[in-house]
């Protein structure tokens, strides 16, 4: 199987172990990722912030590149890069004369019925948690997560339509295939602040203190993520009194996959998590 | 019999222009809230906030633009998606705050979080100039154009120990349509504060 790959700004330099680890699980799963030719960034807070019809009409552009490789779908492993194709896609589908104004002024096709699913919502969609358990070779036996879904990835629900905004649940479910433990906390759905890890440190830390603070409290011994300005926020905050490895998911289903920790480049994260994987024989 | 004077000022039936301005150009009904709060009840960052969503409604309702384009929130609202969920006339209150920040920005009306709307415009050059950002180079630049020399200094050591400070990356080739667009879609071109 192929499907279009937006990798997004994060996965070329920050966020090269969740890049890596999503390619080789990817591959495990024999899909083969067709990265969308030419993409720009999908321009994040920044151009919603100053101009909503410049966020658009960026990730119209994005999904134009999609349609032209002949395909019509596109996953993303960033929730921030997710959230902006997926209010593209659907503002094409509700607005599409607004929209055409933009494919006019970018000199493309308005690209229609593109579907936009992150890679974890690909994964759990595409392959029945039976499949992902068969190809579990060492279980993550003993590992306590918390399993972190922050706020794009489910939100608006009317418009990405993954999952429960409240009480998300998938991820939980992908990491007890994996052998794991998953924890019952508050904050699993709440913002981190990490749009803001850069121009205002003091938001950013303070909402992601309360993460940090509010997994350990519910006795996780890891914080697992699935987008990448999450995992660099939260991993940047530890200063506050934590030390929670804060890990991919991709490189715990590689782990359990029988992939090793080198392949995985648990060494890449700034809280290691080398004591609690040794600790449980995980390495 | 005189009423005496309440500061609780009543709402007069007749729609606001702002609330009208709202349904034009956003096909947002403001006139739909049911006044619950539960906006500001699940907000994450209302503690930080001048107005809290709830309140935000209310000086829409209340003509007072003025507030509301210079309000703190406006720049430090996380777009998180929260309250739109949680409204039960589905407002979708992100959707207004990006209008009137838009709206704020045109006019140079920020004068509360400067440094919000610089990183911002750094972020957006970039992408203007190349297609997409590089972390490392964004951040070096923000820092330098705020003067905040050492802010996230520590982080940056992390980082660059870890190997993940990357100067360059790809850039997207066709850049003749994005430049497209962002000269017709962006209010201010960032190449006025960013020369490329």
């Amino acid at each position: 199987m192929a499907v279009a790959f937006y990798p997004g700004c994060s996965h070329h330099a920050l966020a090269e172990e969740y890049d890596r680890s999503a390619r080789t699980i990817c591959a495990h799963l024999q899909l083969e990722l067709k990265e969308v030719e030419d993409w720009n960034c999908c321009g994040a807070t920044a151009a919603h912030s100053l101009s909503p019809d410049l966020s658009l009409a960026l990730n119209m552009r994005n999904l134009s590149q999609v349609k032209k490789m002949g395909l019509d779908e596109v996953i993303t492993p960033c929730s921030g890069c997710f959230n902006r194709l997926k209010v593209a896609a659907h503002e094409i589908e509700h607005h599409p004369a607004a929209l055409q104004n933009f494919a006019a002024m970018a000199q493309c096709e308005l690209p229609s019925q593109v579907n936009v699913r992150h890679l974890l919502q690909f994964i759990l969609e595409q392959y029945p948690s039976q499949q992902i358990e068969s190809l579990v070779k060492k279980p993550l036996r003993g590992l306590k997560l918390a399993a972190y879904y922050g706020c794009l990835l489910t939100r608006p629900a009317a418009v990405v339509q993954f999952d429960d905004p409240e009480q998300p649940v998938a991820l939980d479910g992908l990491m007890r295939s994996l052998g794991a433990q998953t924890v019952t906390w508050s904050h699993k759905a709440e913002c981190c602040g990490g749009g803001f890890s850069a121009s205002e440190p003091g938001i950013a830390g303070d909402l992601g203190g309360q993460i940090l603070a509010s997994a350990k409290d519910a006795g996780a011994e890891a914080i697992v993520a699935a987008c990448p300005l999450c995992q660099m926020n939260l991993d940047s905050r530890q200063a506050l009194g934590c030390d929670l490895p804060i890990v991919y998911f991709t490189q715990l289903m590689g782990l359990a996959f029988g992939y090793g920790w080198n392949e995985m480049r648990f060494s890449k994260l700034l809280t290691s998590p080398k004591p609690l994987l040794s600790r449980l024989g995980l390495l | 019999m005189m009423l005496t004077e309440s500061p609780i000022r009543r709402l007069d039936a007749k729609a606001p222009g702002l609330a009208e301005e709202l349904k034009r150009d956003l096909d947002i009904d403001i006139t739909r809230c049911l006044e619950c709060g539960k906006c500001s009840g699940g907000c994450s960052y209302a503690h930080g906030f001048d107005y809290t969503p709830r309140k935000m409604v209310q000086l829409i309702k209340l003509e007072e633009r003025g507030k509301l384009l210079r309000m703190r929130a406006l720049w430090t609202c996380l777009s998180c998606q929260l309250c739109l969920d949680r409204c039960p006339s589905s407002i979708d209150m992100p959707r207004i705050l990006d209008y009137l920040r838009g709206k704020a920005y045109a006019e140079r009306l920020n004068d509360v979080h400067p440094e919000i709307e610089k990183f911002y415009e750094i972020m957006l050059s970039d992408i203007r100039n190349n297609g997409r950002i590089s972390e490392t180079l964004m951040m070096a630049r923000f820092n330098f154009a705020t003067r905040r020399y050492f802010s996230n200094a520590d982080l940056g050591m992390k980082l660059f120990f870890k190997g993940k400070l990357k100067l360059f990356g790809p850039k997207t080739k066709n850049l003749n349509s994005l430049r497209a667009l962002f000269a017709k879609l962006l209010f201010r071109s960032p190449a006025e504060q960013e020369p490329s």
